[in-house]
Parts: structure tokens; sequence; C-alpha cells
């Protein structure tokens, strides 16, 4: 017989020693390798993630939306993709990416690297991700008309951020940007820091010019609801002797293979089943035929683009027999995405000069403009700015005739610039171009005016806004209460 | 005491050995009902250690001293018997037992247990009834067998997932599924690869059930508490086969079965091809005119030729388009052994193709196991090893690929139902072709059958290795190292194609409607997981005069995790070349590695007194890598408590054979998945709302924060678990019934919450929120027949339960589960886990619905809801007789109640094709009972007016899709769940010994059964059965499908021989 002698205790007490030291070590496995961590971000890979972020959001959907409210396409008879932008039938569950992707995307990731580049002093980082910051904010405030800025970006530390007005949100990021420009970047950015600036390859001056051209697209927005403050601003940018862009700011270096194509492109061509979703609308359409103009073809790939009414699509064969071959907008993969195009720039600065210089050198920068809009093309605009031409500008014409001069060409420059959503902005702002009283179908209607989309649902009400996503109305109780599509935003007309 | 223990045991010991043996004794045990000889039986000298079991052919051969031995025959379900040990020859018969007093069931961590002991609610199924019908996977024959048990196939092809859920959902992060534990150590059951679109299986089908003993479901946290963190679902234990002592027996079984569709959607058959009541030969809708009977060119016009056909509706048109598959299953093991040494070994054998055309949806397994066992003095070694490949070619399902490629299913849906699909098999006809397919919508079903597809192949091997080391009579030591390890990839391509330029689908039909290029595109993955456990146990058990004594102390230790790496290409240069080479593009590739360990730390042991009743005690504490330090020990605790009422008090009188009670408390505490601790970049993807940009790009790299906050501050999670029951039987047994009532609650759960974007995250992970489920299960079993010839025996399941939010983290009153086309599965606080929520429509005060102007309803501004997932109640009926050599079963399944969303509903409705979409004929018709609101021009109400505005005949399709009519169309997308199915029936015939000896065998049953054969469905639901889903196998899943393969059903005959 054999005696039991386990010695429970020292099995115990090692057992407990393996548990307590061993375990630390090798229970210590829990670092992504995956993914890096936070703490090794920098603004060498945020920056650009963010800039195209903006780019695939304000050149993607927002550009669907903007080009079907601006009127320049139309939702096509034979599908369906498209028809809640087309009736303003947008409720709180649509179009939530983009709300999502440009606050937990874009600008988070220029939060970020301003904070970053902030703590290294790194000047230029801070004054690129800032202009991009206000730029994608400017963007995100004039289609909510209010969201969360001043608490934005808290993390865990404030799930259910404060919503900040328009106005406030405005003054906060024009502050931000002269915060910005005050420092010195003169420092240039290494061959490799240079090439992840997809806009100027780190050219400071240019990235200054595109905040001063910004700046002057802010306070032109102020006109209305703030005319003292976006007339003293617009002064102080001249008095500065403040440059502007002369050049397209945006990116034009998209590969056209999947994945790295034109956001729209890739959207709307390359992931649908058809590519015929967005057809030529007649408002832009007869426009251009009336005008004979050229970018027809740039926009259409024809001069005589056949044209379906605005959100028409319900109509069947019978009725619109036209409908079956409406023009398709063209578009490529390689399309660049401006965030400010070189004729916006100089329909700000006409404008402004009309608005507060009297009108001096506002013909020359609209001259200008009208050239720049052609030229991006390859297309001449000499005949059509010229005496007698179809866009020249009215020199002796009011103040608001030549307003709707200019407003109506930046309009008619915009389809193919990536960010169409600008004139959507613009019409909202200025009332041009005109809305219509009648239908497109109507025989006194005049081309080129907005028509209330033939199946809108808010009662010929044309739409101002977007409603609050579900995103933000379920998860923060801060969520201002919805208000109808069609109410204005704060610097509305 | 521990003295007075110690000499007892010391008295008992030197008993043992005192005694002299010297006159030999030999019999034969048999089975008093048949006659056959009883292998294994135990046969003691009473009141001694001295003892025998009996061979293969029921033979003992036992050493006796003296005359006034009396010899102790006992066997497992068996009464046992105690016979003088006179003269040479003992002969002895056995009658079977009421399985309720010595039934053995095997509990947490593998320790076999007498199951009256147990305070808690088990189930065990034998491998006949895992076998029956010759499923394929591990669970697949036990559809409504199971009281508490959910069991769905939720894809349409072989070798798809098996959902299994005990006990209801309590998780809302998704991890509801059982943990399985093979031999006593857990499996891996991921399915890492599958996704949407392809399903390749989860990995616990992997497993071949013939090789199984038997399983034992143990349900509630009382049970599963051993098991630590993978346990608070329930736990699956599986015993497999193994060698027994005796000459060589060899089993052999084979069957052949027909796959076929089970259910279909029913179309509308009075509206053919068209849309907004014209018909228009290009369109994929029903939306046309009525069907006239009358002949008509359909399709494009080639070389001035048009095909014609009938104006008509097609019966059964989606059937005819599918065919029947085959599968066979054959299976063959060899065990046998000595006293001291078994084996045991088998090889099984599967070849399944579904009901689609060509072998593109197909599964072909071979499993191989070896297992043996030895006892060398006091040791003992165990092992097994299997090996399993498997490769399965799946057909895409779920929403087609934007860019890449169309799904089956959606092609399928798109035909309108007076186009023959059978024919456009013929898919490279110039008709039927890339370019002259009828509709630029869609593409020819049956060119993704043949030009895309998908390709699984894994290697895994699992198995144990098993050390005991018999201390003494009251104590063992048992060291048990487990290994599970999978080597699998995979590869998914689609084929490149154009229409033509100038073509019918780019342009040339009526509608100017051209169809988007697929580029192509091809996947390469690799899937590596490893799973490997380690347990040292010290197992004891003591028996005093009216106490007794068994338990656990043990450690454990499991390190697993897997590496993922997916490259993709898009884009071919060279249709029909399928290699990561053959593009101008760049191939993509991601990788994610996973890694997490444990280490835990237990005991367990159950009193018994007198008999009668039993307290068991159970504790374990884990370390977890995947929590924070500080956070990441845990100790949970579980206790149960068992009172055989029939034995303690003499109940001989009444009808009343087995009685007994059971409580139990239980709690698990769980972890989370790895990597949920620290923030993190991502690399950069922009999501476009369809298509990407993906970083790098213009030759520079880019990262962007994470959207997902993660939480270094995590819990554990816990489940407590109260159980109550009771198993009573009457009548010698003729009559069982168990019970069971519990009431789970699951706390302090992990999961990602939406949070407001303006954070700067999407999601936080949080522990948050309390679900709590309650719910009764029964299981009634009647023998109202029991002859020597004629036996009928019916089983009858019941289960109801109840689950609720009862709180979620501060701030939301909703978490989202998951959500397609602006339809929610949402957690509320108050209500059932799985509340549906969808845009509804705005009512007026006196409850008419509000139109705009263009007659539409309005969308309400809050979400409605649609009801949830939870089921009313289930019930399965298992019957069956057996007249002599024949037995005839079935078993019906009934789950009432819940509803599910239909992607396939959506689309069915999006075309025309679902008969609620037949409405008022579809002549032009006001909303009814709707109402308009008069606002002034700011928007302001003044009053409401009927409506007059029609929905006109142009925008009666929009009236039944989302873009246009949010408000809606939801009823007709989010159906009624319910179903009655019949799950299985065999007619089993077991061939008389006289045939089966002329093939030298001993048995053999030959079985002709189906599986899934009938199903019905309530009459509001003709779209799809509710059990598939493309979703997963966990909460996700009841979300429901979204265009997802329809069910299958088997039709088979196997054959069973035993030599």
């Amino acid at each position: 017989m054999k005696k039991i002698n386990i010695q429970y205790k020292p099995l115990v007490l090692s057992a407990l020693i393996f548990l307590t030291f061993g375990c630390k070590k090798t229970l210590d496995i829990n670092n992504d390798p995956n993914n890096p961590p936070i703490e090794q971000a920098s603004p060498e890979v945020l920056f650009p993630s963010g800039v195209m972020g903006t780019a695939g959001i304000v050149g993607g959907e927002l550009t669907i939306l903007g080009g079907i409210w601006s009127q320049y396409w139309t939702q096509s008879n034979a599908s369906n993709q498209y028809k809640t932008i087309d009736t303003y039938n947008l409720t709180r569950v649509d179009l939530n990416g983009p709300y999502d992707r440009l606050l937990s995307g874009a600008l988070a990731d220029y939060n970020l690297s301003i904070k970053l580049a902030q703590e290294k002093s790194d000047w230029r980082y801070n004054l690129m991700a800032t202009i991009m910051k206000a730029y994608t904010y400017q963007v995100l405030v004039d289609l909510y008309d209010q969201v969360p800025y001043s608490e934005a970006f808290g993390g865990a530390a404030n799930l259910q951020p404060k919503f900040d007005d328009g106005y406030t949100v405005y003054v906060g990021l024009l502050k931000e940007i002269d915060a910005a420009l005050a420092k010195d970047f003169t420092a240039p950015l290494t061959t490799s820091q240079a090439k992840g600036d997809f806009l100027f390859n780190g050219d400071m001056d240019l990235w200054v010019q595109f905040a001063n051209t910004l700046k002057l697209k802010m306070y032109l927005r102020m006109v209305n609801a703030k005319p003292g403050e976006a007339q003293a601003g617009i002064a102080k940018l001249y008095g500065d002797g403040a440059n502007f862009l002369a050049t397209d700011a945006g990116i034009a270096k998209f590969e056209g293979t999947p994945n790295n194509s034109n956001p729209f492109y890739e959207y709307n061509i390359r992931r649908l089943n058809t590519t015929t979703n967005i057809r030529a609308s007649r408002t832009l359409s007869t426009w251009l035929v009336e005008n004979e103009d050229t970018r027809a073809r740039t926009y259409f790939g024809t001069l005589s683009p056949v044209a379906m009414h605005q959100g028409d699509f319900a109509a069947t064969a019978q009725e619109q027999p036209t409908y079956a071959g409406a023009t398709v907008a063209a578009q490529s993969a390689t399309d660049p995405v401006w965030f400010i195009s070189e004729s916006e720039s100089y329909f700000m600065q006409a404008e402004a000069l009309e608005r507060y210089s009297g009108g001096v050198g506002a013909k020359a920068m609209y001259d200008k403009a009208v050239t720049a809009a052609f030229a991006q093309y390859g297309l001449d605009a000499a005949p059509y700015i010229g005496s007698e031409g179809a866009y020249e500008y009215n020199t002796g014409g009011s103040f608001d005739q030549k307003l709707e001069q200019i407003i109506v060409q930046k309009w008619a420059s915009l389809p193919a610039s990536g960010h169409t959503i600008e004139a959507f902005f613009e019409q909202e702002r200025t009332g041009y171009p005109k809305n219509s009283a009648v239908y497109s179908t109507e025989d006194d209607y005049v081309a080129g005016e907005w028509v209330y989309a033939k199946n809108g649902v808010t009662a010929g009400k044309f739409p101002k806004r977007l409603v609050f996503p579900a995103s933000s109305r379920d998860r923060n109780k801060n969520t201002p209460a919805e208000v109808p599509i069609y109410t204005k935003v704060w610097w509305g007309k | 005491m521990k003295k007075l223990l110690q000499s007892l045991f010391i008295l008992m010991c030197i008993a043992g050995s005192a005694m002299a043996q010297n006159r030999t004794i030999t019999g034969t045990v048999t089975d008093k009902e048949d006659g056959k000889p009883l292998p294994g039986v135990t046969v003691v000298v009473k009141g001694t250690k001295n003892g025998t079991q009996t061979g293969g052919d029921g033979k003992y051969a036992l050493n006796v001293s003296s005359p006034s031995d009396e010899l102790v025959f006992s066997y497992l379900g068996y009464i046992s018997q105690t016979v003088p040990a006179s003269g040479n020859t003992v002969n002895v018969t056995l009658q079977s037992d009421s399985k309720s007093l010595t039934e053995v069931v095997v509990t947490a961590l593998g320790i076999s247990k007498t199951k009256k002991t147990i305070g808690y609610s088990e189930t065990t199924v034998k491998s006949e009834d895992i076998n029956k019908s010759a499923p394929v996977s591990l669970l697949g024959g036990l559809q409504g067998k199971v009281a508490g048990v959910t069991i769905s196939n939720t894809s349409g092809s072989p070798g798809g997932s098996t959902k299994i859920i005990l006990r209801g959902y309590t998780s809302i992060s998704g991890g509801n599924q059982p943990l399985y534990v093979i031999d006593g150590v857990p499996l891996d059951n991921s399915s890492i690869g599958s996704d949407e679109s392809y399903d390749f299986g989860n990995n616990a089908n992997d497993i071949n059930p013939n090789s199984v003993e038997s399983m034992s479901i143990l349900k509630g946290s009382a049970a599963t508490a051993l098991y630590g963190s993978r346990g608070s679902n329930g736990v699956i234990l599986i015993t497999t086969k193994k060698g027994t002592a005796g000459k060589m027996v060899v089993d052999f079984s084979h069957a052949t079965t027909i796959t076929q569709v089970a259910s279909v959607f029913k179309p509308q058959s009075t509206f053919g091809q068209g849309w907004d009541g014209t018909f228009i030969e290009s369109e994929n809708g029903n939306w046309g005119p009525k069907y006239d009977g009358q002949i008509r060119p359909w399709g494009a016009v080639i070389d001035n030729a048009q095909l014609i056909k009938p104006f008509s509706f097609i019966k059964d048109n989606v059937r005819k388009a599918l065919t029947n598959g085959t599968e066979f299953n054959s299976n063959i093991s060899l065990s046998g052994g000595s006293e001291k040494t078994t084996y045991y070994f088998s090889y099984g054998n599967v070849m399944s193709d579904g009901y689609l055309p060509s072998d593109n949806d197909s599964y072909k397994r071979n499993n191989f196991t070896v297992k043996a066992a030895t006892t060398l003095g006091d040791f003992n070694i165990e092992g097994s090893v299997n090996y399993v490949s498997k490769t399965q070619k799946f057909v895409a399902q779920g929403q087609g690929i934007s860019g890449i490629g169309s799904s089956f299913y959606e092609d399928i849906l798109q035909i309108p139902q007076d186009i023959p699909i059978k024919d456009l098999r013929d898919y490279k006809n110039q008709f039927f072709n890339v370019d002259n397919y009828f509709t630029p919508y869609a593409e020819n079903p049956y060119y993704s059958i043949y030009e895309n597809g998908s390709r699984y192949k894994n290697d895994r091997i699992y198995g144990n290795v098993n050390f005991g080391y018999t201390v003494n009579d009251w104590l063992k030591l048992q060291f048990q190292q487990g290994a599970d390890v999978d080597n699998a990839g995979d590869k998914q391509w689609h084929n490149k194609n154009a229409p033509s330029l100038g073509s019918y689908n780019d342009g040339g039909n009526v509608e100017g409607s051209k169809r988007a290029a697929d580029v192509g595109r091809v996947i390469e993955e690799s899937i590596k997981t490893f799973e490997y456990d380690s347990k040292l146990n010290a197992i004891f058990k003591k028996t005093f005069t009216d106490f007794d004594i068994d338990g656990v102390v043990g450690v454990n230790y499991n390190d697993r995790g897997s590496r993922f790496l997916t490259t993709q290409v898009e884009d071919l240069a060279i249709p029909g070349f399928f290699s990561l080479s053959n593009s101008a593009n760049k191939p993509t590739s991601t990788e994610t590695e996973r890694h997490r360990r444990l280490f835990g730390a237990y005991a367990s042991a159950t009193l018994g007194y007198k008999n009668n009743l039993f307290l068991t005690l159970a504790g374990r504490n884990d370390w977890s890598s995947t929590l924070a330090p500080g956070n990441n020990s845990y100790f949970y605790p579980a206790a149960s408590l068992a009172y055989v009422v029939s034995e303690a008090f003499d109940m001989k009188s009444t009808p009343i054979s087995f009685f007994k009670l059971r409580a139990s408390y239980g709690e698990t505490g769980s972890d989370t998945d790895p990597y949920r601790i620290y923030d993190v970049l991502n690399a950069t993807n922009i999501t476009l709302g369809f298509g990407n940009i993906r970083f790098p790009v213009a030759g520079v790299a880019g990262y962007s924060i994470a959207n997902t906050l993660n939480n270094k501050d995590l819990k554990p999670e816990r489940v407590k678990e109260y159980e109550f029951g009771g198993d009573i039987r009457f009548l010698s047994d003729r009559i069982g019934l168990d019970v069971a009532y519990f009431n789970r609650l699951r706390v302090d759960q992990i999961l990602p919450v939406p949070i407001d974007p303006g954070s700067g995250y999407l999601f936080q992970i949080l522990n948050f929120g309390k679900v709590r489920v309650r719910g009764i299960e029964a299981a009634l079993n009647v023998k109202p027949v029991k002859t020597t010839d004629f036996n009928w025996d019916l089983t009858y399941t019941f289960s109801r339960q109840r689950n609720m939010v009862m709180e979620l983290p501060a701030g939301l009153d909703k978490v989202i589960i998951n959500n397609a086309y602006d339809a929610d599965l949402v957690a509320i606080k108050g209500k059932p886990l799985g509340v549906f929520q969808a845009p509804g429509p705005e009512y007026s005060p006196d409850g008419k619905i509000v139109v705009d102007g263009t007659g539409f309803p309005v969308v309400a501004a809050t979400n409605k809801e649609y009801g949830n997932i939870q089921r009313d109640f289930s019930m399965g009926l298992t019957n069956m007789f057996s007249y002599k050599s024949f037995s005839l079963g079935f078993t019906l399944d009934y789950q009432k109640g819940g509803v599910f969303y239909s992607g396939t509903a959506d689309l069915l409705n999006f075309v025309g094709a679902d008969v609620k979409s037949t409405f008022n004929d579809r002549r032009p018709f006001i909303v009814p009972n709707s109402v308009q609101k008069i606002t002034d021009a700011n928007g302001n109400f003044i009053r409401y007016e009927e409506n007059t505005t029609q929905i006109s005949e142009g925008k009666i399709d929009d009236y039944y899709y989302p873009t246009t009519n949010k408000a809606l169309v939801y009823s007709n997308r989010i159906l009624d769940k319910t179903f009655l199915k019949l799950r299985e029936a065999s007619l089993s015939y077991t061939l008389p010994k006289s045939i089966a000896n002329k093939i030298a065998a001993n048995r053999a049953v030959f079985t002709v059964f189906g599986r899934n054969l009938l199903t019905w469905l309530p009459e509001s639901n003709r779209t799809i059965d509710p059990e598939v889903s493309n979703q997963g196998v966990d909460l996700a899943s009841e979300f429901g499908e979204f265009r997802t393969a329809p069910p299958v059903r088997f039709f088979g005959a196997s054959l069973r021989v035993t030599f």
C-alpha cells in the first residue's frame, strides 16, 4: 500500500505564482497587429487621407445631389437610383453617408493633423489642414445649417456634442484660417511630403491663394444674413492685397483604376448595374443649345442633347417617346474633382468688385472667368463674351442683372467641376438661375430657369438643405429639431 | 475527519488485496429482450475489487475464492443482477432498465455522471438519432428534436452554414452560438471567409456525424460555467466513437440522396413583362399588361429575327430552371481491441451537389479518424487524430457585387414570369448572350453559374492526447492536450464581360439603357486558424455511508487565433483567365491576424446524500488577453441541486417510476474579441456609397483614424441564470416529462455602439445593457404501445422564450443590430431583443394616412415598428413506429411567430412579381383612407382635406418601392417567420439475421429517408423560407435574408452494415 503524499500546498502556490506572473506576459498580446496604434499618427498619413475623404464625398454623392438639384441632370425614366433626390424626398434615413464620413472621416483626420502639427510647430501642415477643414466644414454646414463644431471630435469625452449654428461655425472657421495664415509656414516640404499634397504639391503660395479665395467665398455667402461683416471681410482681403486662386484647386490625380477613380464615376458608372441612370436635364441643355454653347459636348458628349424634363421619370413611353434615347451625362474615370475652380475664383472676384468696388474691373474679371470656364475644356470663349456674343457682359445693366449674369455663368461652368453642390448653394444665396413659374414643357418656359421637379413631394417648394441624418438624430439628443427640406439655411436669400 | 477518511480508505484497500483467488467461473451475458450477447458488462465479486468485463461475444471469465461469493453484473442502461457464484458456469440475462436511474451522461469537462445527480437540464442524443437520415453536418438531423434548441440550415447550397441557438438570444453583439467541445477539446467554429455573397459553412460542420457516439447538449449557465467565457451560450459536448475490447467490428454505411430545391417564391400570375402597364421587351419587370396568351416576339432583334413565345404565365418557372443534385455519403469504421488497448479507425466521404446545374455548387469532404487508448498499470493514454479535407464550390448569392458581376438569385428574380428561365441556360446563344440578353438591367442567371465561381479548400487536423494517472481509487490525475489547426484557402472569380458597342444591351434596346460592364475580378484568400487547449485536472470521487462526493479541480490554458490574408485584383485583361496577375491593375491585399489567450482555474464538486440528494458547487476564474490588465481577471460561480424524490420516498405503489426535481444557479463571464482596448489607425479606405477610394493614391500612403473608438475600461460580460426543472416518469417510464424553466440575464455586454459622427467616430466599444431571456422547455415522451413486435414512441418538444432588453447605454434609446434599405433590426429598452423598425406612414389624428401632393403617403417623423424576431413558441414532434424489423418515423417542426426582412420580397416588389403588387388590379387608385395636409406658404398646418389624388398607372410600380413610397412598402418586406416543416421521414428495415449473415454481417439496416421534405408557410409569405439567411449564423442573421438561395430538400436511401 502506497502512502498518498501529494503536496497540495506547493502545487497551489506554484500555480498561483505562474498565474500571476506568467500570465501577465503571456496575456500581453492585445496590440492590434493589423492596424497601427493611434499614437503613431502623423500629418503625413492623415492629411492626404482627409483630402481624399473630402474629394470622395464632395466629388461623389454630393456631386450627384448637387447636379440633380442644380438641374444639370435628371433621373432616367428607365431606372430608379436617384428618385429620392429628384423628388426632394430625402428624409433622415437618406444620405447619411456624406454626413457620417465627412465628420468621422475627413474632418476627424484634419482635426488630428492640426493638433499634431501644432504640437510640432509644423505650420505648413497646420495651414493646409486648417484650410481643408474649413472648406469641408463649410460644405457640411451649408447643407445642414447647424453641425457640431465647437464640441466636435471629443471622442469618448463627448459622445453627444452640441450643434453650432452656421454663423458661429463660419466665424470660427475664418478665425482658424487667419490664425494659420499668421504663422511662419515658409519651410519647404520634403519631396515625399510634397507628394502627399494632392492639390499644390507643397506650393505654400498656392495654399495662401486657396485660403484667400475660400475666405472670399465664405464672406460672399454672408451677404444676405450679415452684409456688414461680409463687406468688411472682403474689404480687408482687398486691402491686404490678397492673392486669389488663378488655378484650379483640387485633385486631378485619379488613375482611373477601380478604387482609384473619380468618385462620381466610381459610384455612378463602375459600381452600378446600369450606366444610364443620369440623363441630361432640359433645364441646362435648352440653355446650352439656345446659346449654342460648345460645352454641351463636354457635359453631354453632343452639341444637341436629347434631354428629359426635370424629374419626369414617371412619364410613360407613349407620353415621352424621346426619353428612351435621352442623353446620358458624360463622365470619365479620370475626371478631376475641383474644390474651387479657376473660373469660380474669377466669378467670385467679379461679384465682389460689382458689390464693393462699384464694378471697377468687374467686366475684365467676368471675361476672365468665362474664358477660363471654356479653356479648361480646350474651348474658346471669345465668340461668346465678345461684342454681341451670347455671354457678353451686361456692363450697363443693374447690379441684379449683372449678378444674375455672373451666377448663371458660374452655374453653367460647374457641371463637370466635381463640386456641383456649389451651384445649388449659389442659387439659394442669390436666387440665380431664377426659379421658373412654369414647367419646362410649357411654351413660355425660359431656358435655363429652374423648374420644380415634376414629381416633387414638397408642394412646389424647392429644396434648400438636407434634414439631419438618422445617424445623428438617433444617437445625439442635441440634434436640433427637424425642419422641412425647403427651409432656407441661415445665409439663404 | 480527514484522518478518519484516510483510515477508512486504507482499510478498504487492505480488504481488497487480502483476498485469495482460486476458482474460475465462466459464462455469457445476454440481453433479455433479443438474446444478443452483451459486450462490456462489468462482472465483480460482490464486496471486492475483483472483477472483469465481458468480451465482444458477451463471455467472461473470473476467479473467485469462496463458494459463498456473489457475482454482480452491471451494465449501463440495464438492471444490475447479483447471482451466487455457484458452479463453473454462470450465464446471466440482463434486462434493460428504466434509464432514469442509471443513465450516464457526459457533463462539463467530459466528466461522466449519472444523469439523476445533475441539477440542470441536459439532453443527450445518440448516434442513431444524429445519423438517421444521413445528414452530412453534425446537427443537420436534429431539427425539431430537442427542446430549446433551434437548428436552421441558413443556406441553400451544399456545405453551407448551420445555425444553432440554445435558449434564444441574449447577446446583442452576436456571440450567441454555443461552444462545441469534442472529446473534451474546444473546437473552432468560425466561418472566416464567408460573407453575404459566399457561405463556406461554419467549421463545426466539418465533423463527420458518423463518428459521433453521442452529443450532450448543455443549455444553462450552471451546466456550462466550467467552460467559462465561451460556455455562456451553452455547450454541445461531442463524444466520438471508440473501440471496445473484443474482435474487430467493421461498420459500413452508405447513403445516396437526391437534392432538390425545397420551396421557391410564388409569383403573381396575372401581369407579364413590361413597365407602367406597357409591354416593353427590354424590361426586367412584371409590370406589363395582363397575360393574354397571344404569341409575341420578345428579346433582341438579331439579323432581323426575333424569338416568339406566348404572352402567358409559366407555372413553376423557377423550379423548372433548377435541377436535381446528388449527394453520396459513405462511411467505414474499424474498431476493436483488447482489454488494455483499443483502437478505432474511420473514413467518411461526402460528395454533394446542389440543385443548380453544373457542379459549381458542390461539397466534397473526406474525414479520417484514428483513435487509440491503452492502459499501462495506473497510467492510461488515449489519443485521437482527425483529418478533414474539404472542397466546396459556391455560387454567389445576395446582392450582386457592383461593377463586378450580378448574382444568380438576383438575376432569377428579375426575369418576368412569361419568359422561360430554363431556356436561358444556353447562355452563349445569340439571343441570351451578353450582348442580347433580353434586359440590360440584369444578366443571364446562368452566366453567373458557368462563368463566375468560387472554390474553398481546407485541410484541418484536430485531436487530442490524454494522459491519465490513477493515484488511488478516489483520485485520478488527467492531462489533456488538444489541438485544432485548419489551413484553408479560397478563390473567387468573376469573368469580364461587356455588351459590344451598339448592341442591344449597349443602348440598342427600345429604352436606350446600357448595362454596365462587368470588369471581372479574382480574389485569393488564405485562412489559417489554430486552437491549442491544455488542461490539467484532478478528478476525485469518494463514497461514505450516506454521502458521496465527486468532483474536479483543474487549470486550463487556451491559445487560439487566426490569420486571414485576402488579395484581389479587379478588371481582368484576358477574359476567363483567373489569376492575380491578369490585370493592368495592381492587386490589393489585406491581412487580418487575431490572437488571444486565456488561463482558467476551476473546481467543481458534487456532494450526494443517500443517493437521492445531490448538490454541485462549481467556480472558475479566467484571465484573458483581450481585456485590459486590471480588468482581465474574473470569477464566476455555479450551484445546482438535484433531488430524486422517487429514491427518497418509496413510490412503488404509485404509477410514478421516477421523479426528480432540479434547481440551479450559474454565472459565466466572457471576455471580448481581441484588439478592442487600444485605439488604432486604419489604412485609408474612403467609402463612397457605391465603390471606394483606397490608399495608396498617387504613390502616397494614407492612414485614417479608425471609425471605432476602443475602450480601455471594458469589463467582462456576465451571464447570470437560474433554472428550475423536473423530470417525472410514469408506468415504468412509458410516459416521461421533462420540464425546465430558466431565467437568463446577460449584463455588461460588450459591443460596438453607434455614436454620433460629430464625436469623430461612428462606433464605440462599450459595456452596456442588460438583456433577459426567460423561457420554458418541455419534452414529453410517450410509448403508447410497447409489445414484442410493435412499438410506438412519440416525443413532443415545446419551448417558448421571452427576451427583453432591460437596459441600454446611457443616452441611447436603441442600438442597431443590422439593417438594409432603411429597415433596422434594433434593441430597444423594454422590448424584445430584435425589433424591426422602418419608415411608416404619417397619420392624421383620426387615423387616416397623410399623403403629399403626388398622392403618395408621407413618411412619419419616427420609424414604425414592424414586430420582432422572437418566436411565440416552437414545437417539435417525433413519431416512431416499429414493427418487427421495420421502423417508420417522422419529425415535424413548427415555429410560430416572429418576423424577418426579406431582400427577395424587396426585389419581387420592385419587379412586380409579388402577389401583393396586384392590388386593385393595377388600375389607378387613391390610397385608401387618406387625407392631404393643407399648409400655408411657410409650411404651417391649416387643415386636413380628403385626398383625391390618384396613384396613376405610371406610378403604380413606385407605390411598391421605397425610393418613392417609403411609408408603405415595409409591410410587404417584413414578413411572418412562421413555418411548419416535415423535417425528416424515414422507413428502416433491419434485414433478418440469416440474410445479413450471408454477407458475413451481423446486422444490416436499409433505410429510405427524406429531410426537409415539406414546408408550409403562412399565406402572407409566398416569398421565401424564413430560415435562410446570408447574414451569418448569429443574431444579425435574424434580420432575415438578402436574396439568398432557397433551401434544399433531400430524398435518399441508405444501407448500414455491421460486420
